[in-house]
């Protein structure tokens, strides 16, 4: 992984079309500003992970045998409920 | 009463006030705002999270505390806004907030969404899933039957 090092209000190009800019280091964060592409998805990483595990959720719960199949993980024979 | 045709669950009829409202959507579904949630007998722990925009959008979920009794939520100040909650506390589980998390089906067993919880205010209804950058907990946490079973 490139590393660089950027004071405050510093700019780095990605290609031609993508500009990050440092706006504001903090002691624990770090304020970024990103010029890119309107068409260009541009997400904490995090969002991402969400985005991807909400889609594949989603998908799942309209399997069949989905449910059932939940149920007997949480709930195998033998165990004891009251 | 209004009725909404599901997917999952056939024709359900709902009283509007307890539709949770999802003023940003969620990750992945930002133009879903309006969701019921739903739980049956024979299926508990689980709650079903059923959009009201789309008939095959459900989501399967679980309150928080039922994967991880110890479960720590800690929303951001954007988000605390966003559900209109106090900056200045974190909301407690069970009295300002239910805090439900996303189930996943993977090849080998569920998971459970502890990064980002779906968090719902019991005083509005307003809801968001919640991500918080610096958080310990794992969007793909293992569910184990022994954790429900300690709860129930």
């Amino acid at each position: 992984m490139l590393m660089m090092s950027r004071r405050e209000g510093e700019t780095i190009l990605i290609g031609d079309e993508i500009e990050i800019v440092i706006a504001h280091g903090g002691r624990t964060r770090v304020k970024v500003g990103i010029r890119a592409p309107r068409d260009m998805p541009v997400v904490a990483r995090e969002v991402k992970l969400v985005q991807d595990q909400n889609r594949a959720a989603a998908r799942a719960a309209l399997l069949p045998g989905a449910v059932s199949g939940l149920m007997a993980h949480l709930q195998p024979s033998g165990n004891r409920r009251p | 009463m209004p009725s909404f045709e599901t997917k999952n669950f056939g024709t359900i009829s709902y009283k509007e006030s307890s539709s949770i409202q999802f003023p940003w959507g969620l990750p992945g579904f930002e133009d879903r705002r309006l969701f019921l949630a739903l739980n049956f007998e024979d299926t508990k722990p689980l709650v079903f999270l059923q959009s009201l925009e789309d008939p095959g959008l459900c989501f399967i979920t679980m309150p928080v505390l039922a994967v991880d009794p110890r479960y720590q939520l800690r929303m951001s100040d954007e988000d605390l806004a966003r559900l209109e909650l106090p900056r200045q506390c974190q909301p407690q589980i069970g009295r300002d907030v239910v805090c439900l998390t996303i189930l996943a089906l993977q090849e080998n067993g569920p998971t459970a969404n502890l990064l980002a919880p779906v968090v719902v205010s019991i005083r509005n209804f307003k809801a968001i899933q919640a991500i918080v950058p610096d958080s310990d907990y794992s969007h793909e946490h293992r569910l184990l039957p022994q954790e429900t079973a300690v709860c129930s």
